[in-house]
């Protein structure tokens, strides 16, 4: 049945507000007359959406999804779903689903890039594929090809993809949507505490006293989260929220205090809170003598655009120039210790994540500029508030931190990760928790959410990163590559060991012609990128075979030359890693629509495409200089491959994926299946998903990485358990909650703390501006408190384009929408993105709420209608545009800067003028 | 017209007594309701703020009523914006023969 939209707002409307006190919706479920539901099978899932990972129950009906509902076993959402998650099931079913390949041809038939789309085979679809691939391969080596992988790839398809690409082709060109959504974060778990992901877990919600929410809309993000805080802070007196953002949004609406400050002065707030932990003499020295060092890095590290401009936009070039030299204005003057107007060359743009050791002294020197007089000017961010207020709001941010008494946690997401020194500010967070010793204990410590459901659980555990091997392990490290040889049964010296192009520079290599060859998985590059324009014209305009696997046509697979149906979440197994560590399974439940198959098939299809010996022999990798390597190539290693009694003529799916072992021992059917159904599987006579998982997790064991067995996960009595999982004596599996603290964590040996990550755990010693002596100590054990200074952006407003521009998503729509904007109550709800401004903004410009309006960059200009009076509320001289829309492509407007270290790029900022359209 | 969700927790014993006395109440239709901590989430319409805030008075003078919190609120937005519904979804590209999207023809 139908419901209207007003039934359906007032639905959604009392499932937010259940939701946000916590009070569980399954009742009318259960209510819901038993006869409706004769014949349904349930089974638990997980929702397809966001990063928070909610558990789901699924009903099936003969090979239809006909109902979801919140799993009210999970312990993350006890029954909730937020609005998106009630319309898990509906996704399957818009009617533009893609059934077949699709290919662009010419009159005669013939593959053309000008061509048209047709339908064709699998068989010609892979055909096509192989021979494209090999004309770039021929060419470009290992560095003429990509993948463009994702957050949102099951654990099995990611580590497929990924053994594909660096174990079969030698290229390490794979790099996930997830660098623009999570790569800050990494970077900063790997330079503070030496391994990825968060200490701690949700049920810190439960525990703290007070949240402080930095760059992160919780309330639309992560809206189940978001009712675990709320709950908390309404049962609880003593709770406080604070809400530190660059324009009101909904979390404002149970905030005790809401701060607005300008873009990137997140960066001096944090050094103002450090400063007050210093001078109030607040520092745990019990703490930090014990578990932590201090530290610094070069300031000069650009702001991850081009290094010419050869390739810029005519307007766009006074912006590029920022990377090779900037001038300083008076706030990154006094911040960094310099004068106003320094020309500063971009020296170590190129080296921006190498640090170093400094004494607390020098820490302490470092932070003294940011006092509450100078953070204050320098930050508030809405004109019409006070100095004295902000100020006043500013030392209760510091009050709340500090207090002894309080328990505190940070949460952030895309707000500090998509920042042009968003590994800085991440890293400041941990300064202050670690500083004040509130951190890795129940309700105590500073967590990174993820936006997509299996960042964690893939992306980065699994590590679909260009310089990530599985479990942390990476590439340039000589024993990491050993180890994967050794695991992947591959000759040594097999592996690249240099780094390949991450997300942006594979838009780049497309556009330069370094890469010919491209696969989009599980994801919306040309939706998602920012400075869209230059990529369309890569994509359609150089001599290049860009394939897209995708379930409906969005942006990329219009600019796209082959199109592969795709099978969605509910329509194949699947293992998914939330951002509390919790790894979570599904079953499949109905079939793929028409041709439609699932990634993890096409990837090991293509695989069978290609024999060993064509990739054994030298290959060319430009650039490559490490040790045991020719300069500029990968060795022969056809005769070492050889002695390991291999010919050359087996195919990399032989090699890689169906080896004998494999179908031996994990054979299908299997009773975990529990009469579902395995289309892959049902092909091959055997069970991929669980041969790839038993393969991937020797990665983690044994390395505080540790998973349990594949089994395990598809018990009834388990809805997740959170890494690391480690077998006890009892035979049972033990999951951790709180990483580094010995009450929790196996893996801490000595003493109360032990942040044992192995990474980047020898350093040479320096002042705040130089490393002064080489000699590398070791600080195993140690976490780093990083000084890190404010730096201004890389492009303001100015006279001609005079706003800032910030995106992001909404409540209603998942990322780029091509499935949330499937299921009509969703879209019905919200249609179309809208350009938020402030009143006083539109009017300045002749505008009215409603009217349709141009919104600007150097770099390209969408339309959209005008909102002053909704859900996010912008102080004057700024705009907020949400990226869904593919009728409303921002990412043509927004500018492509990433954080030097962490190569995620910047989507909170860049300078804009909205006109009347 | 306005909505808003609002949090209804009832003084002990008078849950079912109360959630009859709110659906009475114009405009009020209770969706959920939590029985262990004895609250409930009532959805209110209301033709302007002024209405609203009236009905936010009525519930909290009912005798069963502890306490009342509006929790969520909403402005429905004009009509028109949501006519337009994206090409992409409204055709039906994906005939059974020829399933290119329209989308992906041109
Ligand atoms: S979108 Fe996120 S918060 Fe909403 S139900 Fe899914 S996992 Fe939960």
């Amino acid at each position: 049945m139908e419901l209207t939209r007003r039934d359906f707002l007032k639905a959604s409307i009392a499932a937010s507000t259940a939701a946000t006190v916590g009070i569980p919706v399954t009742k009318e479920a259960q209510a819901a007359p038993k006869d409706v539901e004769a014949g349904w099978q349930w089974d638990k899932g997980v929702c397809r959406f966001c990063g928070t990972g909610c558990g789901i129950m699924i009903a099936t009906k003969d090979g239809r999804v006909v109902a979801t509902k919140g799993d009210p076993d999970a312990p993350v959402n006890r029954g909730l779903n937020c609005i998106k998650g009630y319309f898990n099931g509906k996704i399957l079913y818009g009617k533009d689903r893609l059934t077949k390949p699709l290919l662009r041809v010419n009159a005669k038939g013939e593959f053309d890039k000008k061509g048209h789309f047709v339908p064709v085979s699998w068989e010609r679809a892979f055909d096509e594929m192989a021979k494209q691939f090999r004309r770039a391969y021929r060419e470009k080596g290992p560095t003429g090809v990509a993948i463009f992988g994702s957050g949102q790839y099951t654990i099995p398809e990611g580590y497929t993809s990924a053994k594909l690409m660096k174990a079969g082709f030698r290229s390490n060109n794979i790099d996930p949507n997830a660098r623009h959504c999570m790569a800050s974060a990494v970077a900063a778990f790997i330079q503070t505490f030496g391994i990825d992901e968060p200490a701690g877990n949700y049920d810190d919600i439960e525990y703290t006293d007070t949240v402080v929410v930095w760059g992160a809309n919780m309330a639309e993000m992560h809206p189940i989260l978001w009712a675990r805080v709320s709950d908390r802070r309404l049962s609880n007196d003593n709770v406080r929220i604070v809400n530190l953002s660059t324009f009101r949004n909904r979390c404002s609406d149970i905030a005790d205090l809401e701060i607005i400050f300008k873009p990137n002065t997140d960066l001096a707030i944090q050094n103002y809170i450090a400063r007050e932990i210093v001078k109030r003499d607040a520092v745990n020295w019990d703490f930090v003598k014990k578990h932590c060092v201090f530290a610094t890095g070069p300031y000069d590290i650009g702001y991850g655009m081009r290094a010419t401009d050869k390739y810029a936009f005519p307007k766009e070039k006074d912006t590029q120039a920022k990377q090779l030299r900037v001038k300083l204005d008076k706030y990154e003057a006094i911040a960094q210790r310099r004068k106003p107007g320094e020309i500063v060359e971009q020296k170590n743009a190129k080296s921006a994540g190498k640090h170093w050791l400094i004494t607390f002294e020098d820490f302490k020197k470092a932070v003294e500029p940011y006092t509450l007089d100078f953070v204050a000017e320098l930050a508030k961010g809405d004109p019409d508030e006070s100095l004295e207020d902000f100020k006043k709001k500013l030392k209760q941010l510091a009050d709340l931190y500090i207090d002894p008494k309080r328990k505190v946690c940070s949460y952030w997401t895309m707000g500090f990760n998509q920042h042009q020194r968003g590994t800085w500010v991440n890293e400041q967070c941990y300064m202050n928790h670690l500083l004040l010793g509130k951190q890795c204990q129940p309700g105590n410590g500073a967590f990174s959410l993820t936006g997509q459901p299996s960042a964690c659980g893939t992306a980065r555990e699994v590590g679909t990163f260009a310089h990530r091997l599985p479990a942390d392990m990476v590439v340039f490290n000589k024993k990491h590559r050993d180890f994967a040889e050794k695991v992947w049964k591959l000759p040594t010296g097999y592996l690249n060991p240099k780094v390949g192009s991450h997300f942006t520079k594979i838009m780049r290599d497309l556009e330069d012609g370094s890469i010919k060859w491209a696969w989009v998985q599980v994801n919306n590059p040309w939706q998602n990128t920012a400075n869209a324009n230059h990529w369309i014209k890569a994509a359609r305009e150089m001599d290049n075979f860009i394939v897209v696997s995708d379930s409906y046509p969005g942006i990329s697979a219009k600019v796209a030359d082959l199109v592969l149906p795709t099978a969605m979440i509910f329509e194949k197994w699947g293992l998914y890693g939330n951002a509390e560590r919790r790894t979570q399974a599904w079953r499949e439940q109905v079939p793929p629509p028409g041709e439609a198959k699932g990634d993890l098939w096409q990837t090991m299809e293509f695989a069978k495409r290609f024999k060993l010996k064509e990739f054994w022999g030298e290959q060319p990798v430009p650039g490559l200089k490490a040790e045991g390597f020719p300069d500029g190539k990968l060795p022969d290693v056809s005769k070492q491959a050889k002695a390991m009694g291999y010919t050359g003529e087996e195919t990399l799916f032989d090699v890689l994926f169906g080896t004998e072992e494999n179908k031996k021992k994990y054979r299908w059917p299997d009773p975990v299946a529990k009469g579902h159904d395995n289309h892959i599987a049902k092909e091959y006579g055997w069970f991929p998903e669980k041969a790839m998982w038993h393969e991937y997790v020797t990665f983690g064991r044994g390395h505080a990485h540790d998973l349990a067995d594949f089994d395990v996960y598809y018990r009834d009595d388990v809805r997740g358990l959170r890494w690391p999982v480690v077998k006890g004596k009892d035979g049972q599996w033990h999951e951790t909650l709180w990483r580094f603290n010995a009450k929790y964590d196996p893996y801490v040996k000595t003493g109360d703390f032990e942040f044992y990550g192995p990474a980047l755990k020898k350093l040479p010693s320096g002042d705040l501006d130089k490393v002064t002596d080489p000699t590398k100590k070791s600080l195993a054990g140690k976490a780093k408190i990083f000084f890190r200074p404010y730096a201004a952006p890389a492009e303001q407003p100015d006279d001609e384009y005079d706003l800032w521009l910030s995106t992001g998503r909404v409540l209603e729509h998942w990322h780029s929408g091509t499935m949330t904007r499937r299921v009509p109550e969703l879209h019905r709800a919200v249609p179309a993105a809208l350009i938020y401004m402030h009143p006083a903004d539109a009017e300045k410009r002749g505008l009215k709420r409603n009217d349709l309006a141009r919104v600007i960059s150097r770099r390209g200009e969408v339309k959209a209608r005008v909102e002053t009076r909704g859900r996010n509320r912008p102080p004057k001289g700024y705009i907020f545009v949400p990226w869904f829309d593919e009728a409303v492509y921002i990412n043509k407007v927004t500018l492509d800067t990433t954080c030097p270290i962490s190569k995620q790029e910047d989507f909170k900022k860049c300078a804009v003028k909205v006109v009347k359209a | 017209m306005n909505y808003s969700g609002i949090v209804v927790a009832f003084k002990p014993g008078e849950l079912q007594a109360g959630i009859q006395a709110l659906n009475a109440l114009p405009g009020m239709e209770v969706y959920h309701v939590d029985e262990r901590n004895s609250r409930a989430v009532v959805v209110q319409e209301a033709a302007s703020v002024h209405d609203e805030v009236d009905g936010m008075k009525a519930i909290k003078e009912l005798p069963h009523v502890a306490y009342a919190a509006m929790v969520y609120h909403y402005f429905a937005e004009d009509e028109q914006i949501y006519t337009a519904f994206p090409r992409e979804l409204e055709e039906d590209a994906c005939s059974a023969d020829v399933c290119v999207p329209e989308v992906l023809r041109e």
